[in-house]
């Protein structure tokens, strides 16, 4: 099968995964027993202000009407109205999504950083004191909740030792650079503001670690296993009997093959980075698009809600696609 | 690889020692100011919103606290009187007021703001529609300093004037607002992230979930404030907020738990001090009375004494609440205290009276909040002791709030926050089933507790007000469906070198005056 065949069953079929999710979270947001507007108008409203304002937003009108009104809107790139924000939803994204990308770049370089070297040190050198430590930081890693890690990392930087900066982006009275992608670290590289450069980085590393870590954790056990795996292969004995050094079976024979599920399980994780930070946006004050949506779901902002939730769906796909397409380049039998 | 972790390592040092610390004329308040929707006064409802709005804007008179009560002072209007029909009213408003782009403040910018609120039908129109009664046509400019208001029936003066100086009674620029109207919509997307107001300050920046930016007015007509600029930064986690206040990176932090408070009130924080108000709301218990036994009087009587509300105050709050059981603030105009005491023998006697000596099975609803959770349990033990087998049932506020509204609960632990400083805000929803708000959802349709509402709504003298009130609160607390739990302590943690704070907190919920900060 050509390559480009490939990619195009694998666009076709990620085209019906995320009209699946267009329904699935429609009907979803429909069926809670909640009133949304009003949730928007709070506990105090008059109920004759709440039907006003349905009729308004055409939340009276039959189930099926809407559902189509929405499909024609979404497929225009349209999600409508967000009812807190009042602006359209797809604004709103484009406002939170690259705080929440930058930190997710961040993150994940941190994770494959972490993970891979360590997976490979244990591996190569199983049951070591370096085996241990690994698969104990990995189990920390998997089983500390998100919340704990950064307040403890908080106390310790923030508040003792004083070395990092408590929350936000940027430092209040530091002058930020233009945004032209909305992230502030590589807009203040490309404007060559470097006092805002550096208050970046300093902001973006304890958040970064937080998320990064959690995922390291898996990338170090994958990678581990992965390497073990391949270790046991033929051509590797065949490599070490040839009398090749030890050096070069690892990084030049073994790791290649070994690497591959671990693509894709980063490729996994840097899609649930951009959904999963919300917690750690709370934490560190960062204006991310996890604590929009979070903010969404507690009003039952349903444009917001429906809109944040297909755009993830649609990063997250196009993640995987990314992952698919370097599988099926790396690995031909995928194309299979 | 090394070398450039060391230099890494340093630099952080190096510029960690140079941060900059938060100059003498600037303010910087910690928040969650994810809440925040909206600046435009005639759309803006929740509290944080309102207060930094009623900032940059002046209404027609300014919501103060003296001597422990609300009243309202005169602001945009210099003076008002009402004509006997108890309806119209004449406002001579304030010559030599200034917008902060420099524009004068006249009759027009104040009718124009008044029926924008009508024309735009956001949520707190109600105020000016229900409570009021105020149409278009009731709003009229006589000259070019003089506005007339009628009000569709006679009301107690406090009510008009506590209603008109709220965040939503703001004067807005006229010219400036209509320049950046679009589709009709009376400058209302612009105004919502954009102020055009004379209050004393204005709005420099709206960065969401980021920071809000006010800078000082140099127009403002009582004389420009000594803090220049307020941030209100964002940090939605109250632990964050804690550690930065005691670090000096935040002047004020605004959401702390009860506990971090209790430390700071005790003095366990150095340079960090505990401002506190009475909170301009109520946690409440009510019953539907609706539903099966509830019907009889004497189960809710007992309801209401089974209940432990000191242990309420002390484990849910640490203390920082007021052991007020009326529906009325304290402080406020016919408040009286109650004498609620915990008598669960009483409450025995009384469901075995009303034939339920074995109790029977209720099911609590409220919304999973670590307090209201904590209410609940502690609400639901009670019960236990006299019999009646409680389940309770978490719903998110916005779910809790549909099914109340459709009178499906039995049991419901929630709060009502006051909408404007006046007893009628309150005696309105707790007692007058016509105004389809608490009573009615708990199916309270009492006549007598609805005839004394509404007559106090409409008695101009306050001694005789206050009078009405006081019988409404005893015959309510006999018969009505709910038990108060407490009325909460607002508060928040200011730096010591932060001065001005407890007066600029005082009439908190309804306005917050920033000018009054200094350092």
């Amino acid at each position: 099968m050509k390559l480009w065949y490939f990619i195009m069953k694998r666009l076709f079929l990620m085209v019906i995964v995320l009209f699946g999710i267009l329904v699935l979270v429609f009907f979803i947001a429909k069926i809670i027993p909640a009133d949304p507007v009003g949730a928007l108008l709070g506990g105090n409203a008059p109920p004759e202000l709440i039907d006003e304002l349905k009729h308004k937003l055409g939340l009276d009108k039959p189930l099926i009407i809407q559902f189509v009104d929405y499909i024609k809107g979404a497929l225009k790139g349209d999600f409508g109205v967000s009812l807190k924000t009042n602006r359209p939803v797809i604004e709103d994204i484009k406002e939170y999504f690259p705080a929440t990308m930058e930190l997710a770049i961040f993150a994940i370089i941190i994770a494959v950083g972490i993970g891979i070297p360590l997976g490979i040190f244990s591996a190569v050198k199983r049951n070591s004191v370096v085996d241990h430590f690994s698969r104990i930081f990995s189990i920390l890693g998997v089983s500390m909740p998100v919340f704990w890690t950064g307040l403890l990392l908080l106390l310790l930087f923030y508040y003792k030792l004083d070395l990092l900066p408590g929350s936000g982006r940027l430092e209040l009275f530091i002058i930020p650079p233009e945004p032209k992608t909305g992230m502030i670290i590589l807009d203040a590289l490309l404007e060559g503001n470097w006092e805002a450069f550096w208050d970046g980085l300093k902001h973006i590393i304890l958040p970064a670690f937080v998320l990064g870590y959690a995922s390291s954790a898996s990338i170090a056990r994958m990678t581990r296993a992965s390497v073990l795996d391949v270790l046991r292969q033929d051509y590797i004995r065949t490599a070490k009997a040839k009398g090749l050094p030890k050096r070069l079976v690892i990084y030049k024979h073994a790791l290649k093959n070994a690497l591959i599920p671990v693509v894709t399980l980063i490729g996994l994780r840097f899609g649930s980075l951009l959904e999963g930070a919300v917690l750690t946006e709370t934490i560190f004050g960062w204006p991310g698009l996890g604590r929009y949506i979070v903010n969404a779901l507690l009003v039952l902002d349903y444009p917001a809600i429906m809109g944040g939730t297909v755009f993830i769906a649609l990063i997250y796909s196009l993640a995987n696609l990314v992952v698919d397409i370097t599988y099926a380049v790396l690995d031909p039998r995928m194309r299979i | 690889m090394k070398r450039l972790l060391v230099i890494l390592l340093l630099s952080f040092l190096v510029l960690s020692v140079f941060s900059a610390k938060i100059p003498k004329d600037t303010l910087v308040i910690g928040a969650n100011t994810g809440i925040l929707i909206t600046f435009d006064p005639a759309q803006c409802y929740e509290v944080l919103g309102a207060v930094i709005t009623s900032n940059l804007y002046d209404a027609l008179g300014e919501i103060v606290v003296k001597n422990g009560q609300f009243t309202v002072e005169p602001a945009v209007a210099e003076s008002w009187e009402v004509k006997e029909d108890g309806k119209t009213w004449i406002f001579h408003i304030r010559k030599g007021i200034k917008f902060y782009n420099g524009d004068p403040l006249t009759a027009e910018d104040v009718v124009f703001s008044l029926k924008r609120v009508l024309k735009l039908r956001k949520p707190p129109v109600w105020l000016f529609e229900d409570v009021l009664g105020l149409t278009e046509d009731s709003i009229e400019k006589i000259d070019d300093y003089t506005v007339k208001i009628v009000v569709s029936r006679k009301l107690a003066p406090n009510i008009v004037l506590s209603v008109l100086s709220g965040s939503w009674g703001s004067i807005v620029n006229k010219k400036e607002v209509l320049k950046h109207e679009k589709d009709g919509d009376l400058g209302n997307a612009w105004l919502t992230d954009h102020s055009a107001g004379s209050g004393p300050y204005y709005l420099k920046v709206w960065k969401r979930n980021e920071m809000v930016v006010l800078e000082a007015n140099k127009y403002y007509w009582r004389g420009e404030p000594p803090i220049k600029r307020v941030i209100f930064k964002d940090i939605p986690e109250e632990n964050t907020q804690y550690l930065m206040i005691q670090k000096g990176d935040i002047d004020i932090a605004w959401n702390l738990t009860a506990e971090q408070a209790l430390d700071i009130k005790e003095g366990k924080v150095p340079g960090v001090r505990l401002v506190s108000i009475p909170a301009q709301q109520q946690e409440y218990v009510a019953v539907n009375v609706g539903w099966g036994p509830f019907k009889d009087p004497r189960v809710r009587k007992a309801i209401k004494l089974a209940i432990d509300y000191e242990a309420i105050i002390k484990e849910v709050r640490k203390g920082l609440a007021i052991d007020n059981f009326t529906f009325l603030p304290i402080g406020y105009l016919g408040y009286k205290p109650l004498k609620v005491k915990r008598d669960v023998e009483k409450a025995k006697k009384l469901l075995a009276e009303a034939g339920y000596p074995n109790g029977f099975e209720v099911t609590i609803l409220t919304n999973p909040t670590a307090i209201r959770k904590a209410e609940a349990v502690i609400v639901q033990s009670n019960l236990a002791e006299i019999g009646i087998k409680a389940n309770i049932q978490l719903m998110q506020a916005s779910q809790m709030y549909t099914k109340y509204r459709q009178q499906g609960h039995q049991i419901i632990v929630a709060g009502w926050g006051v909408d404007f400083p006046d007893p009628a805000a309150q005696a309105a929803p707790f007692a007058d089933y016509t105004a389809h708000q608490l009573a009615w959802r708990n199916m309270w349709y009492d006549d007598f507790a609805s005839k004394l509402t509404k007559m106090a709504l409409e008695e101009m003298d306050p001694k005789v007000r206050a009078v009405i009130y006081n019988i409404l609160i005893d015959y309510w607390y006999e018969n009505g469906p709910f038990a108060i739990l407490y009325q909460p302590v607002q508060y928040w943690a200011v730096r010591e070198e932060v001065k001005g704070a407890e007066e600029a907190f005082a009439p908190y919920n309804f306005n917050f005056l920033m000018e009054k900060f200094h350092k």
